[in-house]
This record gives C-alpha cells, sequence and structure tokens, in this order.
C-alpha cells in the first residue's frame, strides 16, 4: 500500500497529532480547518513537536529539513482532489460528520480512502449516504492522544469496508511503527469499551464522595496494578464530564447493560460543575 | 490452601471454596488468623470469625508479588513474613470485596472476555490496543492466564453480594 499525500481534517488536538506523524514519515500532508486561530495553534504545535522529537534524535536527519514543508495548512477551499487518504478529525456531531463525508465523496478521487477518528460513531452509520464505491473504500482509524507518542491504530472495518483495505491499512501502520488492533464497528470498539471499568469498578469500590478513599484506590492501582495513572486522577484529567459523557454513551449504545452503567458519584460531580483539573475541583481539590 | 504456623497465629495461602475457609477458620478458633481472602465478602467473614484478624490479596499477585493487605489487627509478625516470602503487602485502610486491584481488573478483564464473545476482535489485538491504547502494563488476557478460576469465583461472590448484574462472569470464564 503506498500513502503519499494525506488530508486531515480539523486542526483540534488530534488531528494536529496525526497529521504531524504522518509528516515526520516523510508524507505530504495537508492539515484543514476553517478556523485560522486554530491552524496558527497547529502550525505551532508542528514546530514544537519537530524541535523536540528532533533534539531527541528521534527523527531522519533528511526529513527534519524538509518537515515544517511537509505540512501545508489549510482552508477548505484549498482542498485537492487526489489524496491517498483523508482522516476526519472533527468535532462529535453525528449531522457535521455525515454533510462532511458526503462532500468528500463527492469531490474526492475514487481512490482516495476516507477515514473516520471517531471514538463514539459506528463507521456504518457514518457512511451510509455515500455512494456504494466509497463505502468499500471508508473506515475507522481510531488514533490516540498523543498520537505521535501512542503507538495504537484501532482499524475498524465497518460491514462494507474492504477487508483487504483493513488488512493493507494493519500491515501499513506496523511497517510505520504503529501498534494497530482490528476491530468490528462497534460501540466503543475496543479501547473504549474495556477501559470502562477501570473507572466504574472503582467508584463502586469508593462508593461515596470520599477523596482519602479515591486516594487509596489510585495508589493502590498504581503500585499493585501497575497502572500508570489512577482511575480518579486520570478522570479529573479528561474532565469528569467528558467521561461521564462517554460512559453514558456506550451505556446506551449497549442498550443500558448493567456492565457500562455510570455510577450516580459521576452525575453528581458533573451536576455540580466539579469537572476535574480544568475547574480546579472533580475527585480532588486543585490549587 | 497452604499454612504457615506461626506460635498462636496462622498465615493462609492459596485458594478455597467459601465453605472450606470457614471450615478452616472453625477448625483453628483458637488462633489468631490471618487468610488470603481475595474472592469472597471480608465484612461476612469479619462479623462470623473474631480469630480472622487479617485479611490479604496474594492470589492475583504477579511477578512483582505486590499485595493488598487489611488489618482488623495489625501484626508485624505477618509483615516480617510475608515480606520473607517475596510479597511487598500494602497495607489498605478499608475493605472491599475483592479489594481494590482484583475486583477492578476482574471487572477488565471480564469484559474483554464478552468483547471476544462479540466477535469485536482477537484476542491478540484486544491485548494490544490495551497496553498501546491506554498504557495498561499488561493485556486483559494476559492477565487472567491461570486466574480464570479466581475471577469467575470473586465475580459471583460480587453478584451474590449486591445482586448487580454487571457483576455475572462471561462464560468463557467457567
Amino acid at each position: 500500500m503506498n500513502i503519499n499525500k494525506v488530508l486531515v481534517i480539523g486542526a483540534g488536538t488530534m488531528g494536529s497529532g496525526i497529521a504531524w506523524w504522518f509528516s515526520s514519515l516523510g508524507i505530504q500532508v495537508h492539515l484543514q480547518d476553517e478556523s485560522q486561530e486554530q491552524l496558527e495553534k497547529a502550525k505551532k504545535y508542528c514546530e514544537e513537536q519537530t524541535y523536540r522529537w528532533a533534539t531527541k534524535n528521534k527523527l531522519d536527519q533528511r526529513i527534519t529539513q524538509d518537515l515544517l514543508q511537509l505540512v501545508k495548512f489549510i482552508k477548505k477551499s484549498e482542498w485537492d482532489h487526489d489524496y491517498d487518504l483523508v482522516i476526519e478529525a472533527i468535532i462529535e456531531n453525528l449531522e457535521i460528520k455525515k454533510n462532511l463525508f458526503k462532500e468528500l465523496d463527492e469531490v474526492m478521487d475514487k481512490k482516495t480512502v476516507i477515514a473516520s477518528n471517531t471514538s463514539s460513531f459506528p463507521i456504518a452509520l457514518l457512511s451510509q449516504d455515500l455512494s456504494p464505491e466509497r463505502k468499500v473504500n471508508f473506515l475507522g482509524l481510531h488514533f490516540f492522544n498523543p498520537a505521535p507518542v501512542m503507538k495504537l491504530v484501532e482499524v475498524i472495518s465497518s460491514k462494507d469496508s474492504s477487508q483487504k483495505l483493513a488488512n493493507d491499512l494493519y500491515a501499513w501502520f506496523e511497517e510505520k511503527g504503529k501498534f494497530p488492533a482490528h476491530c468490528k464497528d462497534s460501540p466503543g470498539f475496543i479501547v473504549n469499551r474495556v477501559a470502562r471499568n477501570f473507572y466504574g469498578e472503582p467508584l463502586r469500590i469508593a462508593a461515596e464522595d470520599d477523596e482519602k478513599k479515591f486516594k487509596e484506590i489510585d495508589q493502590v492501582l498504581k503500585e499493585v496494578g501497575g497502572f500508570r495513572m489512577g482511575p480518579f486522577e486520570l478522570m479529573d484529567l479528561i474532565g469528569i464530564d467528558v467521561n461521564y459523557s462517554v460512559t453514558c454513551s456506550v451505556w446506551n449504545a449497549y442498550n443500558q447493560e448493567p456492565r457500562f452503567a455510570p455510577h450516580p458519584l459521576q452525575e453528581k460531580l458533573v451536576n455540580e460543575k466539579r469537572l476535574g483539573r480544568k475547574s480546579k475541583r472533580g475527585f480532588y481539590q486543585y490549587e | 490452601m497452604n499454612n504457615i504456623y506461626l506460635d498462636d497465629v496462622i498465615i493462609n495461602f492459596g485458594f478455597g471454596t467459601k465453605e472450606e475457609k470457614k471450615n478452616f477458620l472453625r477448625e483453628h478458633a483458637s488462633k489468631s488468623i490471618y487468610m488470603d481472602l481475595t474472592c469472597y465478602d471480608p465484612k461476612e467473614f469479619y462479623e462470623e470469625f473474631p480469630q480472622l484478624k487479617g485479611i490479604f490479596s496474594a492470589l492475583f499477585a504477579d511477578e512483582a508479588k505486590r499485595i493488598e493487605i487489611h488489618f482488623r489487627e495489625e501484626n508485624p509478625l505477618v509483615l516480617n513474613h510475608l515480606k520473607e516470602l517475596g510479597y511487598h503487602p500494602i497495607q489498605v485502610s478499608f475493605t472491599s470485596c475483592g479489594f481494590i486491584f482484583p475486583r477492578t481488573i476482574s471487572q477488565i478483564i471480564n469484559e474483554a472476555y464478552f468483547a471476544l464473545e462479540d466477535g469485536i476482535a482477537t484476542k491478540e489485538d484486544i491485548n494490544r490496543a490495551m497496553k498501546f491504547g491506554v498504557n495498561y502494563p499488561k493485556g486483559p488476557f494476559e492477565w487472567s492466564e491461570g486466574k480464570e478460576l479466581y475471577i469467575k469465583t470473586l465475580l459471583e461472590e460480587l453478584h451474590t453480594l449486591t445482586k448487580d448484574n454487571r457483576y455475572i462472569p462471561n462464560k468463557a470464564l467457567l
């Protein structure tokens, strides 16, 4: 499989990280966003990443020199039509995403592979209004934050996706140093489904709003379990509202299966605007 | 089960059914017992057996041998003995059925089995996803290897205790 030219749509944290990672392989990347401010931020991010990785000698010397020329920060009006791969990394809004994919279907070459970095929507739902030829060339590529560092890419095939395409992309990512995982189109895919209990079970062990217990549980899971962060400090970092929303989304997608049920403490903290580090108060208090 | 006898103190290790654990305590009513109680409700045992002075979770210990221990009556002799056996006991201040790590990891593993049953991904891809997507030190199926009976027993105990269907073990663990 050859990937020589990539369009990443959405210059937020994920989009910028994905774009920079592709460029670090020497691949030409267009990073598109309609917000000039977002594009400026993305440019700064890419410059910082290049400097950071180059100083650690983690980049090919030849690529380092050209790297900043490899990423072009563009508006939609500057789209080309001959990308090998387009990755969507915009806001998690079904209608906005579906409209974008319809537009891409119309303007991109038929050979262009279109992928979504969604963490919550079924891939088949995102592609349902596309042409039959495009549906075959459409799949999920779920990166993890920060994209240049985290090795996993979930390669998600819908019922319409070409299995050969999924296999080729799996092999391509593996060759480029990522650790891909094949995944069927299902709510939460692998990680957001299996990891739910890393939060749900400690919440049930704590059972009440007790910072001493949160601290003890975090400490035990780090020391005994070997996890890098405890669940309460991690929920505070992610945002309790964000984590609660993902929990509810997976729970509802699985017809309110009890294994995914949110804990009342999550809703309580969200209602009290205790959202974690960003509001200086979550499970823990921050100065 | 196997035991270490230290004068009036017995340290009880290993897996046993709930009745086997209770019978052991009944047979040693005059001793101070410190018991591996990873899979059962500590509250029930503490209430029924005053001779039970502390509990720990060695069944889920991996090569690092870090375990949780809860004392109703602290005993440095027991702590030292566990350390001599290579364990790294971490004292917890409150009890919970399945302690903290065994209970949390059992639920993660159970979900991994459900995902496998649903055909979401292979065992290898699920292990890989959890290690490289969220930095887990091991994949769920690597963690569960050889511990399936303990996981199933603990989840059944939690199900009985809470009546919450979230604890129904996947049939592959049975």
